[in-house]
């Protein structure tokens, strides 16, 4: 009797966890309570995602190629130890694990709704992605890209069968147009005008043949082909560019170029000496909104009220250096008169506490203050509170563009014209920009005078200048107006070697010019089917310029 | 049983006492063990009789006796002594002697099973509550290091309550946890480091070990091997630290009721302050300090000679350089920063003068914290036995040497059993715990500032310029923000920090078991035990608005306030029998089979939000931006196990074990692992070999073990991320995006299997010497990486992926030797323990060459094929074709971050090449003397705090600065050896510190420890026998009182005990994340 009790009592207990434990027991726990799985994917969701990684993705390209033509300022002195292997994986994932993967999920759905105009606009960013992902690396994955379970490890294709790709799939884009489908619920670029999408197609393109003009004499008839269709963006209504807005946070939705230097401790970045120096002497009428002036004079200038300030080593440490013996005696160094404080090309001195001294950028294009010598400083919500833009295709661009093709065409008059033409809608469009600053001091609005002036002075330079000449001053003026978007004027750089007047690296053994990125340690660690290039001397399938250092002269 | 027994007894000598009545003489006494505690139930026989008796609860016996004759007493675990009757002997008290050779040879095992040490073929570790209680340092993990060979506790920094790491046997996985598994009275118990953020922005967290009383620790068990574990499912695969607590041991009480009491008081204070150089001042390229920099390189604190500030006088502009008295313009008269946001505050400076001298702000900084404990423990059986109950109650406050860290502990544990008939025994423990931790933010610093969003105490610290006052520059602005010496006020003034930012957590916990024994029959025994360790941890992290991190949403002020739940759900069936004689009675066979579940639901819900509206007002309503925080993740084990062990005459022993355990996140989900071992006695084999001064006793094992690691999380599923406030358009209306995430599912993954063969050797010599001798080879296969980095291009960044396989061997030695061994006078007894071990990564699949698995993803630590785990991957200085390095056109090195094979370079092996630690007891009567010292050679750590001291010029080690440096090197341009001459601030900062070449950070962390010292009085007994005390010892001790980095600069007396990549799997990281620290004070025992 007792011992049955006792077995009951077990008995018991057992029933009792068994019921309690289930919850314990369960081994079918696969589903992950946090995240929503792949079929409650949404595609006009994926429209929003794919636009803003696109948007990061010419934003952050554009700033790798203005650091490398002097547009923005390069920190450190070799070429090789600045462009590492880990530098670029954040604008690769951004690409392919950002856009690329999406566009895969989000083309089934669009395909399956009938949604033609999301593929064509899908088709658009890849292309344009695709293509610029070849002028900084050169060969890359493509037709083996976004397949995991047949291509776990893509090989990359060769670069000029994905520049092919990247113009069959705007011309599909372009067929997408006209098979109808609903419009798409946020699109930040054209607001669903899908004729200016159509100018931007045929941009792009042309874009595409004047990279590859060297290596296909075909191209630059293609390229006027699209000019006489006259289906590209001429006006600066169609400028292709992405706006932001003015939330701090949740989200951040300001220009980042303005989060960097409009914070509390002052300038986060440096602006590139060397541009501001030729605008300044150029009076360029677009410095005023493209850099913001903290003080008056920089150590060892002049300042902007004309009177001179003495060196300072502490805060400008090669204020009290010579310049260095392989730069011209002509050539930018160290420090810009009127207040300008930037840096040189390579400095990689320490950074003194400067960031209330050093130029911040302006009201063009990252929305910050227009600079109306008011010698303040830069804090958080100042000026356009960041609303500016990553311009990404602009019409005063297409004309610098058909400027270039005019003078590979031995076409010089043409080229001043197009370089006229540039200037204005350049000019025009930065200025609208003024607006954006609501503290602006206006007095200092440049004069329709002041703008014809400095037309007429390019114009005149230009005409009188030799075929060096023109293209020095053509390279000069393209760099300029692609202030916020360097990557165009990378190609410029290693497709004709002009500016040779560019400010030198400030080391003399900087090594190579980054003819080609390395491939991006998260590619190369991974995939045994892309071979990490041995420098970055390599040149991508459309630079058949002399290997460096030779070229570009302005190493 | 007792009961009868003695009741036959005195039955028995009633008629003894009739029949020998002339010739017997009544004999009592009380006996006590060795503390003076009376020992009931100790035996007492008339030699050559069958008479005698059992003393009683208070030690007391009674017994009839003639003259002659002898009396002789034995009890379990003491040696046995006779004494002689005499005519005057009425009155025999006897202080029995503990017998140490018996005791230590119990441990316990796995399912709480007690085993004789002999019996085991796999290496144990016994750490005894001597050398746990009254510590100066409260956190158990730390107390364990240095205890024995082969366990590595690495501690995040010396902030009272921070996280620790206990790896055993060094890491064999880098995806899953390494850390070992803790097991209180028998219940797996919650390690848990849940930080406040990642490593960059937040390492705040307490290891919820920290939770578990030290002082209420009876004894350790450290299974350090697989064959140990294998019982222990896939949760004891990194060891196991099986803790028996005083209130939870089963064993039966030698006295009826044990008070024992204990309180102390320690001192909390910063070890690790560097030696700060006294002769120059903030500055630049020796120039004067324009601008405040937050560098050292400043002119002399002296006016003439070279380097002086005399140099820079400046009588015409106040605001620029010295005037002639020696004072520059008060910082913040200059501040570009106040002009530009608070003009009215900067006015008040207005020509306020800085005197330019040294000033000790670091060393002020910091305070002389306070420890103080009491605790209590009452444990007691009834009268006849068959209950008994156990309660303990401590209480901590464990304030830091850091202003604004505080951390205390209240621990209340109830517990009892009882033996409900002869057959079933019913056994149950509860503890609740309450822990309230607060810390200033702890975050990576690379030496100028926070890098990350989140503020750090120490990240701006440890720079401080010589001239800068910390405590006498006012911190904050009339609006509350925080203002410091710098023009553009880049940094968060320290005491703002401790004002305005703190991270605190509120740890509610409750943990216990309910057990139930049925003893079937005498030899087996069903056992059932349901377990529950639930805590919740109340976590708030903020700061008020006005801060200098850079972040705009930190520095707006945030508040976030989450809860972490985590419930582990535990139960087990054991069916166990033991001592079965099979075929002949010199074989002995025991067997164990059961079954577990465990379950692990953890769930993290609260708000964050930043835009503070009113300072100091910390409520989610005042706040403008809210996002929810949440995670929840739920993991079940099943675990199904057995064992059978053989006994052959005492000699020879053999264990098979084997275990299948299932898991709930996978498909793959099940994995069957076993493990054998055996020992061999070759004194009880050959007893001709066995010696008093020759070999006593020797031991030889070997053992094979497995164990296996599932994937957590939830690897096999493709999930898109959703994210609703992707962006917002003009009219501030937010917008939703989704896209495809960067891991990829993995429905193949599959458990990785760990695999490990050990020898060991076990001996007494010379009646004087223990050693005990491990060597161990073990091996990870299909090792899970949980974020395997794929190819981007695949359209995935990471996918959880088995591959690879690494290599572990090591060599484990424990030594004991009594250089003096006295009954009356000095005992001196020397315990050395040392441990080597080598790891090596030998398989990665081909398309996987390197994985950085903690850290940045350009300087981290990773794996890769014929490397150590672990090695630190990063930038170096660039070298030519023969090897020599590069320097560039002004005399720097230029850095590479490619290898010869295309690859981040290796820069540092974080691995220490050995460890030993040696401790000293040497006792005389009641007065003992402890020392412990550990040594640690080689592993390399990347050292900010090093880097950046040295580069910024504030030790003394860089004192001697007027002249110039050539680095050695050959110029990157024309190959010819370098003559380029560089100052100071180039030569320390730019290669250094500031220096693209990671390379130039590591250090070799080599180091010597006094980790603990102790000094302690117990009083004698007859100084007591008045008061209700039984024993009361008083003790001074000391902990990480001393220790040296031999190899890194003097100056910076660097501890490099730090983990700066946090509780994770990093290691040979030190990201400013903070000093060490050094205890010492007095303790008061007393036992009733």
């Amino acid at each position: 009797m007792k011992n049955i009790n006792k077995i009951s009592i077990f008995l018991f207990l057992i029933l009792g966890m068994t019921f309690t434990s289930c919850e314990t027991t369960d081994l079918d726990l696969l589903d992950d309570p946090n995240n929503v799985t792949l079929d409650k994917a949404d595609l006009e969701r994926y429209m929003v995602a794919i636009q803003l990684d696109f948007r990061s993705f010419v934003e952050t390209m554009g700033r790798n190629g203005a650091q490398l033509t002097r547009i923005e300022y390069m920190f450190g002195r070799t070429y090789l130890a600045n462009y590492t292997p880990e530098n670029t994986n954040f604008e690769w994932g951004l690409a392919y694990q950002g856009m690329f993967s999406d566009i895969v999920g989000a083309e089934l759905l669009a395909t399956e709704q009938g949604q033609y105009k999301h593929l064509a606009l899908m088709n658009v960013m890849k292309a344009y992605t695709l293509m610029t992902l070849v002028d900084f690396y050169g060969d890359v994955p493509y037709s083996e890209a976004s397949n995991p379970s047949e291509f776990p490890f893509p090989s990359a294709d060769d670069a000029a069968t994905v520049y092919a790709g990247a113009l069959t799939l705007l011309e599909d884009a372009e067929n997408y147009l006209s098979l109808g489908g609903g419009s798409i619920q946020n699109e930040f670029f054209y607001d669903n005008d899908y004729a200016k999408w159509r100018k931007l197609i045929g941009t792009l393109k042309m874009n595409a043949y004047l990279n590859t003009r060297l290596v296909d004499s075909g191209a630059l008839g293609k390229f006027n082909a699209i000019v006489n269709s006259g289906t590209y963006i001429s006006s600066s209504d169609d400028d292709f560019q992405f706006r932001y807005g003015t939330s701090e946070s949740n989200p951040n939705t300001r220009h980042p170029a303005y989060g960097a230097d409009y914070g509390n401790s002052g300038a986060g970045r440096y602006r590139s000496n060397w541009l501001m120096e030729l605008m300044l002497n150029n009076n360029d009428p677009r410095i005023r909104y493209y850099f913001f002036r903290q003080i008056i004079c920089t150590p060892g200038t002049i300042g902007a009220d004309g009177v001179a300030c003495a060196p300072n080593g502490p805060q400008l440490q090669c204020s009290q250096q010579a310049k260095p013996p392989h730069f011209p005696a002509d050539m930018t160094f160290c420090n810009v008169d009127s207040g300008y404080w930037g840096r040189d090309h390579g400095n990689d001195e320490g950074i003194p506490p400067d960031s209330f001294k050093r130029t911040a950028m302006g009201v063009y294009p990252a929305g910050g203050r227009f600079d109306g010598d008011d010698f303040d400083f830069v804090g958080i919500g100042q000026g356009g509170g960041g609303a500016g833009v990553t311009p990404i295709m602009l019409a005063s661009w297409v004309d610098l563009m058909r400027a270039e093709a005019a003078m590979a065409s031995n076409n010089t008059s043409a080229a001043g014209t197009l370089l006229q033409s540039a200037l204005t809608k350049s000019i025009a469009k930065v200025q609208s920009f003024g607006s954006l600053d609501a503290t602006a001091n206006s007095s200092f609005f440049p004069s329709s005078a002041d703008v014809d002036a400095f037309k007429s002075s390019v114009s005149a330079a230009f005409n009188s200048a030799n075929t060096t000449g023109k293209w020095n001053i053509l390279a000069n003026q393209t760099f300029v107006a692609y202030y916020g978007n360097g990557i165009n004027p990378y190609n410029f750089y290693r497709r004709t070697g002009y500016p040779t007047t560019l400010q030198y690296n400030i080391e003399p053994s900087s090594g190579d010019f980054v003819r080609s990125f390395l491939y991006p340690a998260d590619e190369a660690n991974t995939n045994s089917n892309i071979v990490q290039k041995p420098n970055v001397s390599q040149q991508v399938f459309w630079d058949n310029n002399p290997a460096s250092p030779a070229f570009p002269f302005a190493n | 049983m007792r009961t009868k027994f003695s009741g036959i007894l005195t039955l028995l000598l009633v008629l003894v006492v009739q029949l020998t009545f002339a010739q017997e003489k009544t004999i009592s006494g009380t006996v006590t063990d060795n503390t003076g505690l009376p020992l009931p139930g100790v035996n007492i026989i008339i030699k050559g009789t069958t008479n005698g008796t059992q003393s009683d609860f208070d030690g007391n016996y009674s017994v009839q006796a003639n003259v002659g004759q002898t009396l002789s007493f034995s009890y379990v675990g003491f040696k046995p002594s006779d004494i002689a009757v005499t005519a005057s002997s009425n009155t025999i008290n006897l202080n029995m002697e503990e017998d140490a050779a018996q005791l230590e040879e119990v441990v316990v095992t796995a399912s709480g099973i007690r085993k004789e040490k002999k019996a085991l073929g796999y290496a144990v570790s016994s750490v005894k509550e001597e050398q746990i209680k009254d510590n100066p340092e409260s956190d158990l993990t730390r107390i364990l290091q240095g205890k024995s060979a082969g366990i590595d506790i690495t501690t995040q920094n010396g902030l009272s309550g921070s996280a620790n790491k206990v790896i055993i046997r060094g890491m064999s996985s880098f995806s899953g946890s390494n850390n070992a598994l803790y097991v209180v009275d028998g219940v797996p118990y919650s390690n848990d480091t849940n930080e406040a953020s990642n490593f960059v922005d937040g390492n705040m967290g307490t290891s919820r070990s920290f939770d578990i009383d030290p002082n209420n620790i009876a004894n350790i068990d450290i299974l350090k091997g697989l064959a140990a574990t294998t019982l222990y499912g896939t949760e004891g695969r990194n060891g196991v630290i099986l803790i028996t607590t005083k209130t939870g041991d089963s064993k039966v009480l030698t006295s009826k009721q044990e008070i024992e009491v204990s309180s102390s008081y320690f001192f909390n204070e910063v070890a690790s302050i560097p030696d700060y150089q006294d002769s120059f001042g903030g500055g630049f390229n020796q120039a004067d300090a324009d601008g405040w920099f937050y560098s050292n390189w400043g002119p002399g604190f002296y006016r003439d000679g070279l380097g002086g500030w005399g140099s820079f006088v400046n009588d015409a502009n106040p605001n620029a350089g010295f005037n002639s008295d020696g004072t520059l313009a008060h910082p913040y008269s200059t501040s570009s920063f106040l002009a530009s946001n608070y003009p009215d505050y900067q006015a008040e400076f207005e020509g306020q003068r800085y005197d330019w001298r040294p000033r000790n702000s670091v060393e002020n900084f910091f305070r002389v914290g306070g420890v103080s404990t009491l605790s209590a423990n009452m444990r007691g059986r009834s009268e006849d036995g068959k209950f008994n109950y156990g309660t303990a109650f401590s209480h901590l406050d464990d304030e830091g040497f850091t202003p604004g860290n505080n951390i205390s502990r209240t621990n209340l544990t109830v517990s009892g059993g009882g033996k409900l008939s002869n057959k079933i025994n019913v056994r149950g423990s509860m503890t609740y715990t309450l822990i309230n931790y607060k810390t200033p933010p702890v975050a990576t610093s690379f030496g100028s500032s926070s890098v990350g969003s989140g503020s750090s105490i120490f990240g701006d610290l440890f720079y401080t310029p010589r001239g800068i006052d910390i405590q006498e520059l006012p911190f904050e602005t009339p609006d509350g923000a925080s203002v410091y010496y710098r023009d553009d006020n880049a940094i968060q003034h320290p005491l703002w920090t401790v004002k305005n930012a703190r991270f605190s957590q509120k740890t509610n916990r409750i943990n216990g078991f309910a057990a139930i024994d049925f003893n079937i029959t005498e030899n087996i025994n069903l056992l059932y035990q349901g377990s529950i360790d639930t805590y919740s941890e109340d976590n708030v992290n903020r700061q008020n608005k006005g801060g200098r991190t850079g972040s705009i949403q930190t520095d707006s002020g945030f508040y976030d306030t989450y809860n972490n739940t985590n419930t582990i759900n535990d139960h087990k069936f054991v069916l166990s029998g033991n001592n079965f004689s099979l075929i002949t009675d010199w074989l002995d066979m025991g067997f164990l089979v059961g079954a577990t579940s465990r379950s692990i639901d953890f769930n993290s819900i609260g708000v964050s939000s930043n835009g503070q509206q009113v300072f100091d007002f910390f409520d989610h309503s005042g706040f403008i931006n809210q996002t929810p925080i949440e995670f929840h993740s739920k993991r079940n084990i099943l675990g199904v196990y057995g064992q059978m062990n053989f006994d052959v005459k005492n000699m020879f022993y053999l264990n098979f074990a084997g275990r299948n355990d299932w898991v709930s996140n996978a498909v793959n989900n099940s994995l069957f692992y076993p493990s054998a071992s055996a020992s061999f006695i070759p004194t009880s084999a050959f007893p001709g070999i066995k010696s008093e001064y020759g070999i006593n006793y020797l031991k030889l094992r070997a053992g094979y073990g497995t164990s296996a690691n599932f994937s957590t999380g939830y690897p096999t599923v493709t999930l898109v991320n959703l994210n609703t406030q992707a962006w917002a358009d003009d009219a501030g209306n937010l917008i939703t995006s989704n896209s495809t995430a960067s891991s990829g599912g993995n429905l193949d993954i599959k458990p990785e299997l760990f695999s490990e063969i050990e020898f060991g050797v076990e001996g007494k010599l010379f009646s004087r010497m223990n050693f005990d001798v491990s060597f161990y080879t073990r091996e990870t296969q299909d090792l899970i990486v949980g974020s395997r980095p794929i190819p981007p291009s695949s359209g995935a960044s990471f996918s959880p992926s088995n591959i690879g396989k690494i290599e572990i061997e090591g060599l484990e030695v424990d030594l004991g030797l009594d250089i003096l061994k006295s009954d009356t006078g000095v005992n001196w007894n020397f315990n050395w323990n040392f441990t080597k071990q080598r790891s090596e990564v030998t398989e990665l699949d081909g398309d996987t060459q390197l994985i950085i698995y903690a850290g940045f993803t350009n300087l981290g630590n990773g794996a890769r094929v014929g490397y150590p785990l672990g090695t630190i991957f990063g930038s170096r200085i660039a070298r030519d074709e023969s090897g020599n390095l590069l320097v560039d056109g002004v005399g720097n090195y230029v850095s590479e971050t490619i290898d010869e094979e295309g690859l981040l370079p290796a820069i540092g092996d974080p691995n220490p090449d050995w460890v030993m630690n040696y401790t000293n007891t040497i006792s005389y009567k009641g007065l003992s003397l402890g020392v412990n010292v550990g040594h640690t050679s080689g592993g390399d750590i990347y050292s900010i705090t090093i880097a950046s001291l040295m580069g910024r010029g504030l030790t003394t080690d860089t004192e001697d600065r007027l002249g110039t440096y050539i680095l050695p090197g050959v110029s990157a341009a024309t190959g010819e050896p370098n003559d380029i001459q560089i100052n100071n601030s180039d030569f320390y900062f730019s290669n250094g510190f500031a220096s693209p070449a990671d390379e130039l950070s590591v250090y070799d962390g080599s180091v010597v420890r006094l980790r603990e010292v102790s000094l302690a009085y117990t009083l004698p007994a007859k100084f007591l026998e008045k008061t209700p005390i039984g024993r009361l010892t008083i003790k001074a001790s000391g902990f990480n009182m001393w220790y040296k980095a031999y190899n890194t600069p003097d100056g910076i007396n660097f501890d490099p005990n730090v983990a700066g990549l946090g509780a994770g799997n990093g290691q040979g990281f030190d990201y400013l994340t903070g000093p060490s620290s050094k205890r010492y004070g007095v303790s008061i025992n007393a036992t009733f």
